[in-house]
């Protein structure tokens, strides 16, 4: 977001957030807040929102998204400001509902009753984060500012999940019930997304630079990651399992180091053979495109070929190379979910868990991780090739 | 001193260079005029090795330029290439400083020095210093480009179409700014441009090329007065000749000098000494006068040039 356009539309009403909150508004009405189960596999009863808050708490939902709509068209100053702040402010405090919720209707009387969240509040949840995300584009990029959001946001959700008044929601019992489990998968899913996309950079980097030195090279090498990246996913997962089994069969050996033909060897073979095409194609295009004249002028000035490397090539290509990293980690963090259907662990075993067992709340508890993972990845390589940008102001 | 010899370059069967012989004086500037196409930036890459020669022998001060380590070579070598060639990721400053860095000189050794370049070409370091190379406009650019070919205080300057990419007006500034530096630093300059005002109003000398061959090396008014063939005589444009050899000559030559310089009537209006003579005449013919007094760096009056003189001997 430029800045210019965010002072030139500053006194402009904004279409963005009220057509936002008043879509937020219809569905957090017509849809489920949330539901009650009598246990975990059983089908719950929905509550609307007056049912599920009380007039109270619908007054204050339906209020709050009115003034986040007024506001949008009040011809003042600091407008995104307030508006930052009541979202801000909206979506931290935003699991107090489900505490009522909770409170309001769960019968005490039997242990195996839990709520969960309805259709109505992740609408509410989607629309208020596109809101503050319309709201700190008009603002402009203020890291500090976008910091202290994730801060307050993130912190508030961390106290209401674990205060009691949450214990009932399913997603924090299927927790509860598997803490170690949980920390296991959430560190298996770092190491092999991370550990994949760490071994494919060094290879990719290794082929981009053989691609260059040697052009003959070129087409075989893409061709080869490309075909990789188009073979289904599952089916790479399956077949590596017979040729590993037959290698660990073989030499022996190879078992006392943990490879093994199912689990996370085949997993990890799998997601950096996936990986090297965005990062081949990307460290090829951006080493190979510095423009020549540079290359020229460098050379001409007498540098020699490795100084001409590292001094122009490397920094005016690691940007984009970063961004390389960036889709494929954010690939390899997807990926690795489904890696969880040949043993190798991480946030997919509890994704497939819960499908066998229907429990949704059981796949939330695997999906929820995954995605917020991947986000924050997306966050922080972003963050990075911004730093790195060779060029920081042009005229 | 720059010497090629019998010098060929081959791509493949087309010859870009055909057996030259051309000799660069210490201290001249050398420019290779013609039209694209003819060779002389193939011959200019072969000086500093950027390309190799198929044929003959290059030396530089007398030696060899094979027998030598082509960074070595180079780093002795300014070259200022057209669109600048800046690093985009470097501020002006650390772009100056490349080669004395390459050279490993000592941080306030570079940091004077390119205080002193920038100074040199009218680039203020105090506002200019930590700017990019896209902030800057295209004559600051190669303004630029020009302080980073000289950092290292080489002898040898080597200029690919420098000013082909600036406007008139940028391009006419950082001639006469080259002209002026050049007098300061007498660096052995091969200049290569197409175009031929260019040619004459920078080089001692000229070498007009033409499919591979150099067709004529001679003074520019030697190019003007004899041309070698009918292509220099249309390069250097037949009717044009007696405008153009005006242009070489300063007015001190001609002017008629007062015995001492005298004190200038007040609000006179006049020539410098360092003026051509094709300015002068222009000034007469605006002015519809008959002689024009002549002022010196101090401003004062220390001649005057007349028509009648100007149309005799001007050309």
């Amino acid at each position: 977001m430029s800045v210019s356009r965010s002072e030139s539309s500053q006194l402009m009403p904004n279409r963005v957030i009220p057509a936002l909150g008043l879509l937020a508004l219809a569905l957090v009405w017509l849809l489920d807040v949330g539901t009650i189960q009598p246990n975990r596999i059983v089908p719950g009863t929905g509550h609307g929102l007056v049912s599920a808050v009380g007039w109270g708490g619908a007054a204050l939902v339906t209020s709050t998204l009115a003034g986040s709509i007024l506001l949008a068209f009040l011809n003042l100053r600091g407008r995104y400001l307030i508006q930052l702040a009541l979202l801000g402010l909206s979506l931290a405090l935003l699991p107090l509902l489900l505490d009522v919720f909770a409170s309001r209707h769960l019968p005490e009387d039997s242990p195996f009753a839990r709520s969960s969240i309805g259709a109505g509040f992740w609408c509410l949840l989607f629309f208020l984060f596109l809101m503050l995300i319309e709201t700190l584009g008009r603002l402009g990029s203020r890291r500090g500012l976008e910091l202290l959001l994730v801060v307050v946001i993130g912190g508030s959700w961390l106290i209401f999940l674990q205060s009691e008044g949450l214990e009932s929601l399913s997603l924090v019992r299927e927790f509860n019930a598997r803490p170690a489990k949980f920390e296991q998968a959430f560190w298996t899913h770092l190491a092999l997304a991370f550990g994949a996309v760490a071994i494919s950079a060094v290879l990719a980097f290794g082929l981009a630079l053989k691609m260059m030195r040697s052009p003959g090279w070129q087409r075989p090498i893409l061709g080869l990651v490309s075909f990789l990246q188009t073979i289904p996913s599952l089916a790479v997962f399956g077949l590596l399992i017979a040729p590993l089994s037959a290698l660990v069969a073989a030499f022996p050996v190879l078992e006392t180091l943990g490879i093994r033909g199912i689990g996370w060897t085949p997993a990890l073979l799998a997601l950096v053979a996936y990986s090297l095409l965005p990062m081949v194609r990307n460290t090829f295009v951006a080493l190979t495109e510095v423009p020549e004249n540079l290359a020229d002028a460098g050379r001409g000035m007498g540098m020699n070929e490795r100084q001409l490397f590292f001094k122009l090539k490397l920094p005016l290509a690691l940007p984009v190379i970063i961004e390389g990293v960036r889709i494929t980690t954010i690939q390899a963090i997807g990926l690795t979910a489904v890696a969880a259907l040949i043993g190798a662990g991480g946030f997919g075993s509890f994704i497939f868990q819960g499908l066998g067992q229907a429990a949704m709340d059981l796949v939330l508890l695997g999906a929820l991780p995954t995605i917020a993972l991947a986000l924050l990845a997306d966050a922080v390589f972003t963050m990075l090739a911004a730093s790195l940008k060779p060029t920081p102001a042009t005229a | 001193m720059i010497e090629l010899k019998h010098v060929t370059r081959r791509f493949g069967p087309t010859v870009a260079v055909d057996n030259i012989n051309l000799t660069i004086e210490t201290g001249e500037v050398c420019v290779l005029v013609g039209s694209s196409g003819c060779g002389k930036s193939t011959t200019l890459r072969m000086i500093n090795r950027l390309l190799p020669h198929s044929e003959g022998e290059i030396l530089v001060d007398g030696e060899d330029i094979t027998t030598m380590n082509a960074e070595q070579l180079r780093l002795n070598m300014g070259y200022v290439i057209q669109g600048t060639g800046l690093f985009p990721h470097w501020t002006v400053a650390r772009n100056i400083a490349m080669v004395p860095q390459l050279l490993k000189w000592p941080r306030d050794r570079i940091d004077a020095r390119v205080h002193e370049l920038m100074t040199l070409l009218d680039l203020d370091p105090a506002t200019h210093a930590n700017k990019y190379p896209q902030q800057l406009s295209g004559g600051q650019a190669q303004r630029v480009g020009v302080a980073r070919a000289l950092a290292a205080d080489p002898n040898i300057l080597l200029m690919d179409e420098p000013f082909g990419a600036l406007d008139a007006i940028t391009r006419e500034n950082l001639q006469l700014e080259m002209l002026r530096i050049q007098k300061q630093v007498r660096k052995t300059t091969v200049f290569v441009t197409h175009d031929i005002d260019e040619a004459l109003k920078l080089a001692t000398r000229i070498a007009v090329m033409d499919q591979g061959r150099i067709i004529q090396h001679d003074t520019p008014e030697n190019i003007l007065r004899r041309p070698a063939s009918e292509f220099v005589e249309n390069l250097v444009g037949k009717q044009d000749r007696g405008l153009k050899l005006m242009s070489l000559r300063p007015v001190r030559q001609l002017m008629q000098a007062h015995p001492a310089p005298k004190r200038p009537e007040p609000g006179a209006e006049g020539l410098k000494e360092e003026d051509n003579l094709r300015l002068a005449l222009s000034v007469m013919l605006w002015q519809g006068a008959e002689q024009v007094p002549v002022f010196n760096a101090r401003g004062e009056e220390t001649g005057v040039i007349t028509r009648e003189r100007l149309i005799q001997e001007g050309a």
